[in-house]
């Protein structure tokens, strides 16, 4: 990565003359700068980076921005696992200029307790009952639609409530209850709904935040072993140095996803609350996953801790702990940005992979994972596979961080300019 | 005599290798380096083995408790003294370094992997080939992501420092126009390869496993799940018809399956790396001068910067093998497998069976252990870089 | 120009624009160059770095990257077996006549040229197939009088070799084979002898001209170093940034340039008749070093606790307020010398004294002084300025470091005045001290690293190879600023360097050392006029030099030289 700005500045200062005075920002840019100018070229990426940004934005955002509250307070007794609701424009009773959607009614239950009665009752009338469909869980979520009665999406409509700003320790609690969009009467379900009757688009939403931020306290957490390890061992070299990265071996060969479970499942010991164990989750994929990212750093601080300027700042007189801060530390911090970026859908994965097993976040949390869990239902593969919305979302999100990664690397590759 | 030495002849074969190599690495720089090598092997299996056992202490519940449960089970009543007897009886109330010793040692003299309360068996006898059979999955799919993902990040790799268009103002419009059309052409192929290999990545395994049987379900067809099944074991291969196709066809139409799944996920950072390492290679100035003899197409690529990206590829065939068998417990939920890595699944999250869970895991590190050790020797024996570099310091 | 027919030049370049696509738009590299080489001739291409030297050799080849736009009216022609080629309409396998048919390259760097996993006969059969269609053996008993003729010892061993098992020297002498493998018409030598030392540089100096007189090719000679054109051409093209500025036979340029920056090249080259005078008495010394050896431990030996001698029982003075050149070649321990003096490499034996009144203190005693005390009397030049500098830091903090890390201000208004002092006095622009290295070209940079290990005010400044990465014109105003620098504050300088030229033109005393030992001592004259030992005859001999009697003839000298002496000098270059 140095070397490339090396490059870039000697062809620069060569270059300047021949192609008269660039701006002056361009001078004085830091790595970080220059990374993102290269990456602003990169098709791919931005547009990626371009979908990232609206899906983690909506997932911060997602009580504003979902019509419905995804907690069971908000289900909706009356449209339990219904089919998603269209929005129209027109339709054959004329066009409009606000989007709406129709209303609905439950069809009344098939089951005809009087046949059954009349046949005389007995197992034989049973099995024909359950063989006519009756009690099939696809006849359970018909809805009639009324095309007559629509209803119309309204914006910035006032919902239930939710926290805008809570700070507990200092008492900050601001709440809010407006939301993009809602209908006039009743429930817009984009998406459908469960069994329960929780609105699939909202949950999904809400999701999307408790997933990434898993990850990001995971990466937080792994930056900081990473760190240790690495750091410690660059930095006194020798003995230290021999130890820990026998360890870092020995924990780089074994196969991290059966050792978090073996961790999920003493955790499952525990009591603890939700949050807790989110965090606990949060914290376990994070600490044990510093092999890679500690072998690197200290890679690199061995490489750096050989470079001039260190040398030249030890010959200045600056002692042991100024030239790690000044000058060891701020050489990698734009190295452990990207990589961090480029690990997101690992982690991701991992949280998914522990939840899809049951073992990580379980309901009534929102994650990713607790919802792609029921993607295993034959149930809802037959009868609600809208509920294989959050499978989409997911696969977009993840997408978007690898591609974005991808363009990172490049853009941080020392030779990507060279031939463009 | 004979005794003594077949119950430990693990312990003699490993210190009679290293033995030979020592005594080799006097004369040949190469079996020193070996012999380094080794040592190292054998250090990390150490501590590999250090870290699974006390990574089953967090697993709730011991041997014995499951040995008393079982007698429960069987009508007899029992209280917490009898635990505690059973617990004194079977060395578990000693502290954990001395358990870990006592497993070490029977794992280094003869091989045993100790003894499952769980199943009540042998962890060998429960593992059965059902390791071997997980092995030749994750070998599988790793063969799968290696024809995909070589040839086409290669591919990649030579499209990323094309430009989009062609606009040398030496050419003709026409060739210009034809020029951008091929560049074009080969650019957004890559830009398809990617996504598709990508989206490996990004479908969990799970999801996969589950949307390919989905499409069998909704087409109306038997699911290809069912793997190694006792009816399709008790065909014998050979009848008195010949050699029985039907058999081998069964096979193949439930194989591929695990194979693809894993195998698709693994592709996708075998190409990211494939792609960075020709990258690369190919920047670098000998490539330029190859050229410069009138070295070109194909030739130049194949011999200059794809045949050096290739050590660091082998070189990572161990932890690719540790990432790939990551994938498979899943994926043997979903589909039902029956190896190893369900067995696995089976062990941690449902019967807590310690002995079993550390037996698997301290394999497949095993396996990643002596692949790194084959491939570091390996390359120092035919890549002259890589000999430079640990010959000449002594192998370090 | 000694202009020839035009239809007899080998290669005629016309008009040649080149264009590249960068972040920063489109930058012009090459402006309407002309240049014609007839079969035959040696034509010296000389130019700094940025000049757009090798991307003209580049283009010959067809060998520019991908964001390179040659502009129309560019003419590139190639007569070749009475044919008349169009260089820039080549395509496909048609290419093969400018890459290594025709025309064959010999690259700067030959350990970066070869690949490196495959046996350096294995690259020359292949590029003699390719080219010659010969069978394997042939191609291979080809190779292997290819290596005897370019002076490689054991052949045959050597060509189932690996680059990095070869020799600095023997690295270059298989380019140059791998060169002629394909019986080229025009050899075109980017900066071939640039990385060798000057034994070796004057050694494949002498086999390039024989091939030369042997085998008649044409040669296209890039370099920087007007001293090696005035051996080896015929013709020479000064180029700077992207133009041809002058051109001519390679007598009228050498010896009466015309352009301005022609003339600022040829002043950097030493002038034997102008040698500085001795110091008329030497002054007490600031540093002694007596018996100095130093040793490292060799990573992974075969044996425990093995080391190797860099320096061996070295004596040395450093008289206060001089400059002191220490030369030697690579590998002769000079860099370690200069940073055992600051306390940074290993002493195994004797001692070094600083004999400052309040500062004084001794390495290798018993005691070793604090990082802190020898920052106070004794800093550093680097030699790379790239990666001397944080990239990460602006230049006031590069510059302030010594001052924050030895606290030797009290608050930052005065270190902000002393940095700014400080950068006035190595001619820095005060409004760049915000930016941020990377902003500077190379003797800018130097002059900031030059500020940083002034800033502390040292007695000793230890410059290590510090001009060696920069061009000749930008060496020169370094040189001017050390000279400036000592005799406006008394510094005593010790000055490291391979280039004889360069400490010929600044230094006052002058010590020669060869692997680890000092062999000679004395003043800049009596070392370059009337070396006593071997060695040091075979190095100064090797100083690629103008002809002396040409240049004397147009200038009175200072101090006539005796006519023996000089001839010497250039008879020692040829043999």
């Amino acid at each position: 990565m140095l070397s490339a700005i090396l490059r870039r500045s000697r062809s620069a200062s060569t270059d300047n003359h021949a192609a008269g005075a660039y701006d002056d920002s361009y001078y004085t840019a830091g790595q970080l700068a220059l990374i993102k100018a290269r990456f602003m070229k990169k098709t791919s990426g931005l547009v990626a980076g371009f979908i990232l940004a609206s899906l983690v934005l909506l997932g911060f955002f997602a009580p504003f921005f979902s019509p419905v509250d995804p907690t069971i307070n908000g289900a909706n007794p009356d449209y339990r696992r219904g089919a998603p609701q269209w929005v129209h424009f027109s339709d054959e009773n004329g066009f409009s200029w606000r989007p709406f959607v129709y209303s609905y009614s439950k069809e009344k239950p098939k089951l005809d307790f009087k046949a059954l009665m009349k046949n005389g009752g007995g197992l034989d009338a049973l099995d024909k009952l359950t063989s006519s469909g009756a009690l099939n869980s696809s006849s359970q979520n018909k809805y009639l639609v009324n095309k007559e009665q629509r209803r119309y999406i309204q914006f910035f409509v006032k919902g239930w409530e939710y926290p805008l700003l809570q700070i507990d320790s200092l008492g900050i609690d601001i709440r809010w209850d407006r939301h993009l969009f809602g209908v006039e009467q009743g429930q817009i379900h984009l998406m459908g709904t469960d069994e329960d009757g929780k609105d699939v688009f909202s949950r999904t939403l809400h999701a999307i935040w408790v997933t990434v931020s898993i990850a990001i306290v995971a990466l937080i957490v792994k930056l900081f072993t990473s760190l240790l390890v690495g750091g410690v061992s660059g930095y006194f070299g020798g003995k230290v140095d021999a130890v820990l990265m026998s360890i870092t071996e020995a924990v780089r060969v074994i196969p991290p996803i059966p050792v978090y479970l073996a961790c999920a499942v003493a955790l499952s010991q525990l009591d603890l609350t939700p949050v807790q164990r989110y965090f606990a989750i949060a914290v376990v994929i994070g600490a044990l996953d510093f092999a890679a990212l500690g072998r690197r750093l200290r890679t690199h601080i061995l490489v750096e801790r050989n470079q001039d300027y260190v040398l030249a700042a030890q010959l200045s007189g600056s002692s042991h702990l100024r030239v790690i801060w000044r000058h060891l530390v701020p050489s990698f911090t734009s190295y452990i940005i990207v990589d961090t970026l480029i690990n997101f859908p690992y982690v991701i994965l991992a949280e998914t992979s522990l939840s899809f097993l049951g073992l990580g976040l379980t309901e009534p949390v929102n994650s990713l994972g607790v919802l792609l869990q029921k993607a295993q239902d034959p149930d809802i593969q037959q009868n609600m596979i809208w509920q294989f919305f959050p499978v989409l979302v997911f696969v977009a999100l993840i997408m978007a961080f690898v591609f974005v990664g991808d363009a990172l690397r490049d853009a941080a590759d020392p030779y990507s300019e060279r031939n463009k | 005599m004979t005794e003594f030495f077949a119950e430990s002849w693990l312990l003699w074969l490993l210190l009679g290798t290293g033995v030979g190599l020592w005594l080799g690495g006097r004369r040949k720089a190469w079996l020193r380096y070996v012999y380094h090598r080794y040592v190292m092997a054998l250090v990390t299996l150490l501590t590999v083995s250090a870290i699974v056992f006390s990574l089953m202490e967090v697993l709730p519940g011991d041997c014995a408790e499951k040995y008393i449960a079982y007698k429960n089970t069987q009508g007899v009543v029992i209280t917490q003294a009898d635990i505690d007897a059973e617990r004194a009886r079977m060395g578990l109330d000693q502290p954990l370094p001395v358990r870990w010793a006592e497993w070490v040692s029977d794992l280094a003299l003869k091989g045993d992997l100790g003894f499952s309360c769980a199943k009540r068996q042998s962890v060998n006898i429960a593992l059965g080939d059902r390791f071997w059979m997980s092995f030749g999955f994750c070998i599988a799919g790793l063969l799968f992501a290696y024809l995909i993902a070589v040839p086409f990040g290669i591919l990649s790799a030579w499209a990323i420092n094309k430009p989009w268009r062609d606009s040398n103002p030496q050419h003709s419009p026409v060739r210009r126009q034809l020029n951008t059309l091929g560049l074009s052409l080969a650019k957004l192929s890559d830009l398809t390869l990617r996504v598709i290999s990508y989206l490996g990545l990004a479908l969990p395994n799970f999801l996969l496993a589950l949307s390919i049987i989905l499409l069998y379900v909704f087409a109306g067809e038997a699911t290809p799940t069912g793997l190694f099944s006792d009816a399709w074991k008790n065909e014998p291969w050979f009848a008195d018809s010949g050699f029985q196709w039907g058999k081998l066809d069964d096979f193949i139409g439930h194989i591929w399956l695990p194979i693809f799944v894993i195998g698709w996920a693994a592709t996708a950072l075998q190409l990211q790396t494939v792609r960075a390492l020709v990258v690369d290679e190919s920047n670098k100035l000998y490539v330029d001068a190859a050229r410069a003899r009138g070295v070109d197409g194909f030739r130049l690529w194949a011999r200059y910067p794809v045949r050096h990206a290739i050590s660091p590829l082998f070189n990572s065939v161990g932890f690719d093998f540790q990432r790939v068998f990551n994938d498979l417990p899943i994926v043997a939920v979903v589909i039902g497998l029956t190896d190893a890595a369900a067995l696995l699944i089976e062990a941690l999250a449902m019967t807590n069976d310690q002995e079993l869970a550390a037996g698997i895991l301290f394999l497949v590190a095993l396996v990643v252990i002596v692949m790194n050790f084959i491939t570091d020797i390996v390359l120092a024996a035919i890549d002259p870089r890589v000999r430079s570099s640990v010959m000449g310091a002594g192998g370090h | 120009m000694m202009r020839t027919e035009p239809q007899t030049n080998m290669l005629e370049i016309r008009d040649l624009c080149l264009d590249f696509r960068t972040d920063e738009g489109i930058v012009r590299a090459l402006d309407h160059i002309n240049l014609s080489v007839a079969p035959g001739e040696v034509m010296g291409l000389v130019g700094e770095s940025g000049s757009g030297k090798s991307v003209t050799a580049k283009t010959i080849m067809r060998l520019n990257p991908n964001n390179a736009i040659i502009q129309p009216g560019s003419q590139l022609w190639l007569n070749h077996n009475g044919e008349r080629t169009d260089v820039l309409a080549l395509r496909g396998r048609h290419l093969r006549t400018v890459r290594g048919g025709a025309v064959s390259m010999i690259f700067q760097e030959p350990m970066a040229s070869f690949a490196p996993a495959i046996p350096l006969g294995e690259q020359i059969i292949e590029t003699i197939q390719i080219h010659l269609g010969h069978d394997r053996a042939t191609a291979r008993k080809i190779g292997i009088e290819l290596f005897e003729r370019v002076g490689i010892p054991m052949p045959e061993q050597r060509f189932d070799q690996y680059v990095f098992e070869l020799s600095g020297g023997m690295r270059q002498r298989a380019m140059i084979a791998m060169a002629l493998s394909t019986r080229p018409k025009l050899l075109i030598a980017d900066e071939p002898t640039t990385a060798l030392d000057v034994t070796i540089q004057a050694q494949v100096l002498e086999l390039m001209l024989e091939l030369r007189e042997q085998l008649g090719m044409a040669m296209l000679f890039i370099t920087h170093d007007l001293g090696v054109i005035s051996k080896i051409a015929d013709n020479v093209t000064v180029m700077k940034r992207g133009e041809v500025v002058e051109a001519g036979a390679a007598d009228s340029v050498l010896y009466s340039p015309r352009h301005d920056y022609t003339r600022r090249l040829l002043d950097a080259l030493p002038k034997m008749d102008r040698l500085p005078e001795p110091p008329a008495h030497t002054p007490e010394p600031l540093v002694k070093v007596t018996d100095l050896s130093i040793s490292y431990p060799i990573a992974g030996g075969a044996k425990k606790g093995e080391l190797f001698h860099a320096v061996r029982n070295a004596s040395l003075q450093l008289p206060r307020g001089q400059i002191i050149g220490l030369v030697g070649e690579s590998g002769s321990g000079k860099t370690s010398l200069g940073k055992a003096l600051l306390g940074a490499s290993p002493v195994s034996g004797g001692r070094v004294e600083y004999l400052c009144d309040e500062h004084g203190y001794t390495l290798g005693g018993k005691r070793k002084p604090k990082r802190q005390q020898i920052a106070r009397v004794a800093q550093l030049v680097f030699q790379d300025p790239y990666s001397s500098l944080n990239p990460r830091m602006t230049v006031r903090d590069i510059i302030a470091e010594p001052l924050e890390a030895l606290k030797l201000t009290r608050n930052r208004a005065e270190t902000d005045e002393r940095v700014k002092e400080v950068a006035r006095l190595c001619h820095l622009e005060v409004s760049h001290l915000r930016r941020f290295p990377h902003a500077f070209s190379g003797g800018q940079r130097q002059r900031i690293s030059i500020a940083r290990a002034l800033v502390c005010k040292p007695k000793l400044l230890i410059a290590d190879e510090s001009v060696a990465a920069l061009d000749v014109s930008i060496q020169a105003e370094i040189l001017t600023l050390l000279k400036q620098l000592k005799a406006e504050l008394g510094l005593t300088i010790l000055f490291i360097s391979h280039d004889l030229s360069v400490i010929a033109n600044l230094c006052d005393r002058v010590c020669v050392m060869k692997q680890g030992e000092m062999v000679e001592e004395g003043t800049v004259r009596d070392i370059y006029l009337n070396p006593q030992q071997e060695y040091t005859r075979k190095l100064i001999g090797a100083i690629p030099l103008l002809d002396q009697h040409r240049l004397s003839a147009d200038k009175v000298p200072d101090v006539p030289l005796p006519a023996m002496e000089l001839e010497r000098v250039r008879m020692g270059y040829q043999g």
